[in-house]
């Protein structure tokens, strides 16, 4: 009676199950998040409380300091890694959906290339980004962009592409053909149709694309911390740089930490429709 | 050209031809490649060049104190093969990568099936469970490094408190410590997919199971996973590819020492290049690991992202 995908609620006997269920995924939802919860109250714990790990940051034991450290550390430049972050997240959406949409378009609707295209943009997301790390680096070295934000950005884009094509070739295989069809009839041009038909009816894939995009790039570590060394460093990069030239100030660390996570953690909360779509599409078919 | 054009959508849109494989798109001359163009290039430049650079790196004794670079064949493959800690990265990536995936997905399909019902506080759970997905793995070791510190983390000091006084970075701890805290990061990706995909089980099956007298688990056993094999195998690969990979959180964590008990393949290179500075022996590593994962690449094409419109 009670095994269907969404049994409705009937008897007490549900109830309890119900009530099961909210415990056990509430301890899930704990456990996964100890080093989350930890790193929160730390952060806000004074240096006398933190030597105490099961204290709570409650009372005399509470402080704010931390983050008012993390802001003026010296060889920590919160206010810049925070921008060149934004800088890099906010441009790889723009270059993803720039680069994306039009070759999804031609790819679905256009017959492009096959299918070997798409294919092979896929297949990228499987090559381990370490094989990439040493050419591009000598590459950019090459070019003088080295610590900017334009090798980021790049890299970035070439690390997203792969998911922003498979999310955008198959949103546009299920628009219907027949309005695209009408249009073309009324004598508008492909790009026309392209800019002013399909892309709208894109819109919920297209901030999905944005959003998965935006937190791909902001998490990434291992060309962060090759590529840029001060003036381009990311906040992620950077606070890991907080850990290993500063020693143990476990509630600066934390407070980096915590800083550093905040506008994903609040993505993640108000844009999880589209973060839930965009994984579990990429996952399966 | 011209034949492909007569060939295709109009003449279908007309006879309405029901199959699966009725193509609809026109071959429409330049435009395909004009769209296209910047994606084509941009992927030519950044892409394939790379690859062919990244082969002749391996095949010269580039580093980066040398200015002139030569040509030395195969002998950087040799020094790769002939080092113990390629293999002995190789071996714990391996390892690292089959029980992680394996106890992911074990996690993540019992919390599926727990959660795949009505329950009070189902939103605000969700929302808190998946938390960890949007974390950087970096950042998340950061936090595992503070939650495990002996002096004042939360587990050290749990631990003591209970009478356990375990060191959680000595070397037989070590390996299983990372293999639990990757099972508690990755558990509410598993989770979510495995989830999505027991939303798009058909529940007749269910109550006809059940009318015939079947208990949750023999449904479980019968039905359920039969059914969500490819979800299950879409969401191991998927981790499986990762953790081949894995760099952040190891790296962060624990550096790939004691020693270089857990040194992945990706830090075995990192550190090959911008520790060793020897650009030639990294670059062979990593094209022979780029080897090792070419025989999965129809699997990703093939089944994990299968062509969207292929199926209609």
């Amino acid at each position: 009676m009670t095994i269907g995908a969404q049994p409705p609620a009937r008897g007490h006997r549900l109830n309890w199950e119900g009530l099961g269920a909210t415990i056990v995924v509430s301890l899930a939802a704990i456990l996964v998040n100890v080093p989350f919860l930890t790193a929160l109250a730390t952060s806000f714990k004074t240096t006398a409380a933190i030597s105490d790990p099961l204290s709570l940051p409650i009372g005399e034991n509470a402080t704010l300091q931390h983050y008012a450290n993390a802001a003026y550390a010296a060889g920590y430049d919160f206010e810049l890694y925070f921008r060149n972050s934004i800088v890099i997240s906010c441009s790889n959406v723009v270059l993803v959906l720039l680069l994306g949409i039009p070759s999804a378009y031609a790819i679905v609707r256009l017959n492009l290339a096959g299918r070997w295209l798409l294919n092979a943009v896929a297949g990228l997301r499987l090559l381990p980004a370490i094989f990439f790390v040493l050419p591009l680096f000598l590459m950019f070295q090459n070019l003088a962009l080295i610590d900017t934000v334009w090798a980021m950005i790049i890299v970035d884009t070439f690390l997203n592409i792969p998911i922003a094509m498979v999310l955008l070739t198959r949103a546009i295989s299920e628009l219907p053909i027949e309005i695209e069809e009408a249009a073309q009839l009324d004598g508008a041009s492909t790009y026309r149709i392209l800019l002013s038909i399909v892309t709208p009816l894109l819109a919920p894939t297209l901030v999905a694309v944005a959003t998965i995009t935006f937190l791909f790039s902001w998490n990434d570590y291992l060309f962060a911390v090759v590529m840029t060394t001060t003036n381009a460093r990311t906040i992620v990069a950077g606070a890991t740089n907080f850990i290993t030239s500063f020693g143990v100030l476990w509630g600066d660390i934390s407070a980096v930490t915590v800083l550093s996570v905040a506008l994903p953690v609040l993505l993640s909360i108000f844009a999880q429709r589209y973060l839930v779509q965009a994984l579990a599409a990429g996952a399966t078919k | 050209m011209i034949r492909k054009a007569v060939d295709n959508p109009a003449v279908d849109s007309i006879c309405h031809i029901p199959t699966g494989a009725r193509r609809r798109s026109v071959p429409k001359g330049w435009a395909r490649w004009v769209l296209s163009a910047p994606l084509l290039l941009f992927l030519t430049v950044f892409a394939v060049l790379p690859v062919f650079y990244g082969l002749w790196i391996s095949l010269t004794d580039q580093s980066v104190l040398r200015s002139d670079i030569n040509f030395i064949g195969l002998a950087n493959y040799a020094a790769v093969l002939t080092d113990k800690a390629f293999w002995s990265a190789l071996w714990f990536t391996v390892w690292y990568t089959v029980v992680t995936t394996a106890l992911v997905l074990v996690t993540g399909f019992v919390l599926a099936v727990l959660a795949n019902r009505r329950f009070p506080g189902k939103r605000g759970l969700f929302t808190f469970l998946l938390l960890p997905i949007m974390i950087a793995p970096a950042l998340m070791g950061l936090m595992f490094r503070l939650a495990l510190n002996g002096d004042t983390g939360l587990i050290p000091g749990l631990l003591r408190h209970f009478g356990l006084d375990v060191s959680l970075f000595d070397p037989h701890a070590v390996t299983t410590l990372l293999v639990v805290l990757e099972v508690l990061q990755w558990t509410p990706f598993t989770f979510l997919i495995i989830y999505s995909g027991l939303q798009a089980l058909p529940a007749e099956l269910f109550e006809a199971a059940s009318i015939d007298g079947a208990t949750k688990l023999q449904a479980i056993r019968y039905i359920t996973l039969p059914l969500m094999g490819p979800t299950l195998f879409a969401a191991g690969f998927l981790r499986a590819v990762d953790a081949l990979r894995t760099f952040d959180v190891i790296y962060v964590l624990t550096g790939g020492g004691p020693g270089t008990i857990t040194t992945s393949l990706s830090i075995y290179v990192y550190k090959m290049a911008f520790i060793s500075g020897s650009f030639g022996v990294a670059q062979a590593a990593a094209v022979l690991i780029l080897l090792i994962m070419i025989p999965l690449a129809p699997i990703i094409i093939g089944r994990v992202v299968a062509q969207p419109w292929s199926k209609k």
